[in-house]
């Protein structure tokens, strides 16, 4: 049996996982479940939010372990199906290595992925929705869209400008949106600027690395339910302080 | 009737579709979409409701994420999938924004005591959220291999 292949195909399998935004827990058990059904019972597997580290001793004695570093990365729950699931067959069916491997590196370009101009929607119909919900009208509701639509864009922006800090993408995207709502407000005749502004930040809001966080608690994967927890407070801290700013900006309107 | 359209079935569908505007944001396909945006819009029901059993905002929101946390849960392990997608999802309409853009207002306008205030409210709350799905999945956990003990056969492994 080909040691080597079978540590690169779960560390593949991991990463991605850990790409998708999968919890740390499931990351873990999912490889260790692998090397399993391939009859690996001495596997070891660690990871943190931004690294994955599985090693393995195969009967011949010599150990091998692989490192893999998970840059920044969003959260695609679609992946994050497949690629569970696709770890499911593996261990049910467990193919041979080089086609299992194929499989696992196909998975990211053959998922459904939404268009640009879908995910725009996605961010309209966010902020259009919540506004109300906040108690804003018709027109609010209109605003609010157009105030993630302007979310969507600026992230997209920052993204190329200001690098990888995704605190200074969020403080600019909340400074934007709640400039834009005081704007549309004062100058056109939307009613309800706290409506708006709320609609659209719930767009930035850190509900997923909270939720997240908990789980890794719970599961027992302490250092990632921190490091997830902070990731969601400076979240927070930033969506206050970009929209504190825009407020200041308004109060000169 | 007026009453039951706008403080009930209204802010449902609210969240219902803003739900769907994240399934979007979150690259969601197929059904799943359906079950995450029926989180949300229940979840916000259960919240509403609560209001007749306590009027403690926390502990709604506590009460609304537990049902949330069961009901993705369930739905999870119907559909072999990660529990995480409809968690995330359904559980987004809870998360406080409308407390840290309302704190931010008064810290601007120099109140401090209701900065404070809302302050403390938003922590609180996002709290509340974050010990309901504690609760709702430690539940599921104990619960659900009784569940399959009864049902011999009928259940899989639950690695959901």
């Amino acid at each position: 049996m080909d040691y080597n292949g079978l540590l690169n195909l779960g560390t593949e399998l991991g990463c991605q996982l850990m790409a998708s935004g999968a919890e740390i827990s499931r990351v873990e058990d999912s490889i260790q479940r692998l090397m399993q059904a391939y009859g690996i019972s001495n596997a070891h597997v660690f990871a943190i939010p931004n690294c994955l580290m599985v090693s393995l001793t195969p009967p011949t004695g010599e150990p091998i372990t692989r490192i893999c570093r998970i840059p920044a990365h969003g959260t695609d729950l679609d992946h994050l199906e497949l690629c569970n699931a696709l770890c499911r067959t593996l261990c049910q069916d467990t193919p041979p290595l080089e086609q299992a491997l194929a499989q696992v590196s196909l998975v990211p370009d053959g998922r459904p992925i939404y268009s640009d101009r879908a995910i725009i929607l996605g961010h309209f119909l966010v902020g259009a929705f919540f506004t109300p919900f906040f108690g804003g009208n018709l027109l609010d509701s209109l605003c609010g869209g157009l105030c993630g639509v302007s979310i969507a864009l600026s992230t997209r922006l920052l993204r190329h400008i200001a690098g990888s800090s995704a605190f200074f993408r969020t403080l600019l995207s909340a400074a934007v949106s709640s400039l834009l709502a005081q704007l549309l407000v004062h100058f056109g005749n939307a009613g309800n600027a706290d409506a708006i502004t709320v609609g659209a930040l719930m767009l930035l809001v850190p509900g997923v690395s909270l939720t997240t966080s908990m789980r890794e608690f719970m599961a027992g994967d302490m250092v990632s339910g921190v490091t997830r927890l902070a990731e969601s407070v400076l979240t927070a801290t930033a969506i206050a302080l970009g929209t504190g700013a825009a407020l200041a900006l308004g109060q000169f309107l | 009737m007026t009453d039951l359209l706008f403080n009930w079935l209204l802010p449902c569908t609210y969240a219902f579709l803003a739900c769907a505007g994240f399934c979007l944001v979150f690259n969601i396909h197929g059904p799943g979409i359906l079950i995450c945006c029926t989180g949300g819009a229940l979840g916000w029901l259960v919240y509403l409701l609560a209001d007749f059993v306590t009027h403690n905002v926390i502990l709604r929101f506590l009460l609304a994420a537990i049902f949330i946390t069961l009901f993705s849960e369930v739905m999870a392990r119907i559909r072999r999938c990660p529990v995480t997608g409809y968690l995330i999802i359904a559980l987004l309409p809870l998360v406080p924004g409308g407390g840290i853009y309302e704190a931010m207002l008064h810290c601007v306008r120099g109140d401090t005591q209701m900065f404070l205030s809302a302050l403390v409210r938003t922590m609180g709350i996002a709290g509340a959220l974050a010990l309901g799905t504690v609760l709702g999945s430690s539940v599921m956990r104990i619960a659900f291999p009784i569940f399959n003990r009864l049902h011999k056969g009928s259940g899989g492994p639950s690695h959901a």
